[in-house]
């Protein structure tokens, strides 16, 4: 019997850790105390099956070592700073503006409120990492002139969960820089993978959202004229637009032209921004009648998270910063801005600070916890146990891909990701490395999955964050008079079924095209843009961009204004966000952006 | 009895405390990485003993707080089998876990990192990089931190029985939403009822 044991004690020790944390103690001791139990164990049975077990006491004075591993780890540094920073941009208000004003930009088309939730969940998820801010803020704002104007609640809902929840993949995601720190992959090529896939992801829940405005055109009615505050006046936004990126182009060819090229970038986006910014903000004060009122509103709304996502993402993939600096700056920038629009006092930064850190706390415990629980797995070959299980399977590469999707998927459900970002992605990421699969790739498909885990029911983060700001009893409608009806759960979970299903379709297309990652390698090695010129389904058409694909290094964000804001599915084609990244030859040519054909001066 | 809780009382006030005082270390390790970003790429200046301080910084705030957040119950738990149970049952379960998963850990951890503290502190260890810190202090934080959770453990088991025995009302806070979720509540959904005047269109 005791043989059987000690034979088997790394199957044994998994199942019954992971039946303990069922008690719904706190996983981080639960696992730290299954880790020295089983420590026990096994060095009292190593006599048994000295083979399989390679555990002994002074083993045991490993684990101060382990955590001081965890402790000084520059890459986790970032989890507590985009935390923080998300916090920060929530109290601010800045989801609040955003809605406010690109709903009324998109309102007059059919499906626009629900095109605008996604476009801002995307500009929300660039800038932060934290989902339970972008569901709440769009959940408070957008849902009720949702109802008031008779959108189909199951659509409503779906959208303003999946569109919270993209904080998970698009960079800067908590997602992501764990998932970098476990596979001991770098988090800056991590965001890079992350990009195509990401706004793929947002072109295909506007290509959704576009498919129901045909289909059934009654559940996303457009904003009759009276809601529409602001009124028209498109024309001068687009005119703003052109006369920020001439600046930008006349910037970057004739004024900083001797400059290096990332500087030269960073010096002509800011002129163009603060032109835009200047010009609105000038309109508005000394009612100079140069923008309609709808263009400036949505120059002086759109440029501050603009320029905060480019603090953070543009010096991240130009290599300016790192992501744990990209995350300070950010979350300093944050602090800033939120100063300026006097969203700030004492009290609001004390108790951001409490949030981050007792976050940062369990997450860390989690960590440490599962480096303790991983020095007796290892010390019972638990890690050579789940590789032969994991290489038995048939199919190879792809039959492993599979099964861990599924599995992660179905855990998904249940439990949250730091949990199985630390205690089964360290057990994975062997296996897949002996498989020949890159770990940045590998690391992006379970990173949607993971994303997927917040929209499924019943206990996916997005829908619980939801139902806890959505009418649960009927309730009265002061503008438009009249009672509407409670968000039943049942519709929320129904809501989220289309999109989950998106979820798995971007997992299928990530898996088929490995190029939509693993372009990031690009930056390291040469390769033929020409062999990067993949057809990708790309959505919305006009996808001609070619080898655009590279890195859609941020270096546009700041002149962008709007324009990354498209009224439609056009989102995905990575046009309008930016040129590729300085590692191309050609490719950049029909972008507004420097062209890179020519080596920058240095 | 009475001392029991005057014993717990006073451990809680503690970790309070130095919970909520170590937050701010996440604020100026923010400051010191952002500025140390900027520094480098403007000025060409850095040091290492920047870059270690901010990992410094932060090993401080969580190790520190992770007590505290014990104490407000925000260690992440799945409970998606017992949230259902009474909630005797579940002190009960809390009881047994502090007793048997939280200490043995704890205790060990304690025991076992203030060797592994001494040894550096006596050595005069320094970090590897050049012009590093001194790595003493943060190895102290490791034996600090999971001494501290000793004792808020002990707070834990008194209040936990207390509890069972009716002798205190639970005032432990309970997550029936996830902890963020409620912080946002209180700004936001207090301040602003939904339907009347929340949205675009006034």
């Amino acid at each position: 019997m005791i043989a059987i044991i000690a034979n088997n004690l790394a199957p044994i020790m998994f199942v019954s850790v992971m039946a303990m944390l069922l008690l719904g103690y706190p996983v981080a001791f639960t696992l730290a105390a299954g880790g020295l139990l089983f420590f026990v164990i096994g060095v009292e049975v190593a006599h048994i099956a000295p083979e399989q077990i390679t555990l002994f006491w002074p083993l045991l004075q490993a684990n101060p070592e382990r955590v001081f591993g965890v402790m000084s780890n520059d890459t986790l540094l970032a989890i507590p700073f985009f935390t923080f920073m998300g916090i920060i941009l929530e109290r601010s208000r800045m989801a609040e503006d955003l809605l406010d004003t690109i709903g009324q930009l998109f309102g007059p088309v059919r499906g626009g409120l629900a095109f605008a939730v996604i476009v801002v969940g995307a500009l929300l998820a660039a800038t932060t990492g934290v989902v339970a801010a972008s569901v709440i803020a769009m959940g408070l704002i957008s849902l009720p002139i949702m109802m008031r104007y008779g959108y189909d609640s199951r659509v409503a809902t779906g959208t303003i969960a999946a569109a919270g929840s993209l904080a998970q993949i698009i960079p800067p995601s908590l997602v992501l820089i764990v998932m970098a720190d476990q596979l001991g992959r770098s988090v800056g090529d991590m965001y890079v993978g992350a990009v195509v896939p990401g706004l793929l992801l947002v072109g295909l829940y506007c290509l959704y959202v576009l498919a129901i405005t045909m289909l059934r055109p009654k559940a996303v009615p457009a904003l009759p004229a009276a809601a529409r505050t602001l009124g028209g006046g498109i024309t001068s936004l687009i005119v703003i637009l052109a006369a920020a990126v001439l600046l930008y182009l006349c910037c970057y060819n004739y004024v900083f032209f001797e400059l290096r090229y990332e500087t030269r970038l960073v010096w002509s986006a800011t002129v163009a921004t603060v032109a835009a910014y200047g010009v609105s903000l000038a309109n508005r004060s000394f009612k100079l009648g140069l923008l309609s009122r709808l263009a400036e509103q949505v120059v002086i709304v759109l440029i501050p998270p603009l320029a905060l996502i480019f603090l953070v993402l543009g010096t991240i993939f130009l290599g300016i910063a790192t992501p744990t600096e990209g995350g300070a700056m950010g979350a300093t920038g944050a602090l800033a801005l939120a100063l300026a629009k006097r969203r700030l006092n004492l009290n609001t930064l004390k108790q951001a600070l409490d949030s981050t850190t007792k976050l940062a706390a369990f997450v860390m415990f989690i960590l440490i916890g599962a480096r303790v629980f991983g020095l007796t797995f290892y010390g019972v070959n638990g890690n050579v146990w789940i590789e032969n299980l994991l290489l038995g399977l048939p199919g190879g590469e792809y039959g492993f891909l599979f099964v861990v999707t599924v599995i992660v998927f179905i855990l998904g459900c249940f439990l949250d990701f730091f949990e199985i970002a630390f205690i089964l992605v360290p057990l994975l990421a062997p296996v897949a490395e002996k498989l020949g699969i890159d770990l940045i790739w590998f690391g992006i498909i379970l990173g949607i999955n993971l994303q997927a885990s917040f929209l499924t029911p019943p206990f996916g983060f997005a829908l619980f964050y939801l139902r806890s700001i959505a009418p649960s009893a009927e309730w009265y409608d002061k503008v438009s008079g009249r009672h509407l009806p409670a968000v039943r759960t049942m519709e929320i979970y129904r809501g989220a079924v289309p999109f989950i299903a998106i979820q798995v379709l971007m997992i299928a297309i990530v898996v088929a095209f490995p190029i939509t990652v693993t372009h990031y390698k690009s930056g390291q090695s040469n390769i033929n843009p020409a062999d990067i010129k993949i057809e990708l389904p790309t959505e919305g058409g006009g996808a001609g961009a070619g080898p655009n694909f590279s890195t859609p290094a941020g270096p546009n964000f700041g002149t962008s204004g709007g324009g990354s804001a498209p009224a439609g599915p056009n989102f995905g084609t990575g046009e309008q966000t930016a040129p590729p990244g300085p590692n191309f030859g050609a490719g950049a040519a029909q972008t507004p952006g420097p062209n890179f054909a020519t080596p920058p001066a240095q | 009895m009475q001392f029991l809780l005057r014993i717990s009382g006073a451990i809680d006030k503690f970790t309070t405390f130095l919970g909520r005082s170590v937050t701010w270390l996440i604020l100026v390790a923010v400051l010191v990485s952002a500025t140390n970003a900027a520094m480098r790429k403007a000025f060409d200046l850095s040091s290492n003993a920047w870059l270690e301080l901010q990992w410094y910084l932060y090993g401080a705030a969580f190790m520190l707080a992770a007590a505290y957040t014990l104490q407000r119950n925000e260690h992440v738990r799945i409970d998606i089998l017992t949230h259902r149970l009474s909630k005797r049952t579940r002190d009960w379960i809390d009881l047994f876990g502090h007793v048997c998963l939280l200490s043995p850990f704890v205790f060990l951890m304690a025991y076992l990192s203030w060797p592994f503290f001494l040894r550096s502190f006596r050595s005069g260890e320094m970090s590897t990089n050049a012009g590093g810190l001194i790595l003493w202090p943060a190895k102290g934080l490791i034996f600090l931190g999971f001494a501290v959770l000793c004792v808020q453990a002990i707070s834990e088991i008194i209040k936990r029985i207390l509890v069972l025995r009716g002798v205190i009302r639970d005032d432990t806070p309970e997550h029936p939403l996830p902890p963020a979720v409620e912080d946002m509540e209180d700004a936001e959904i207090t301040g602003r009822p939904f339907g009347p005047n929340g949205g675009a269109a006034q």
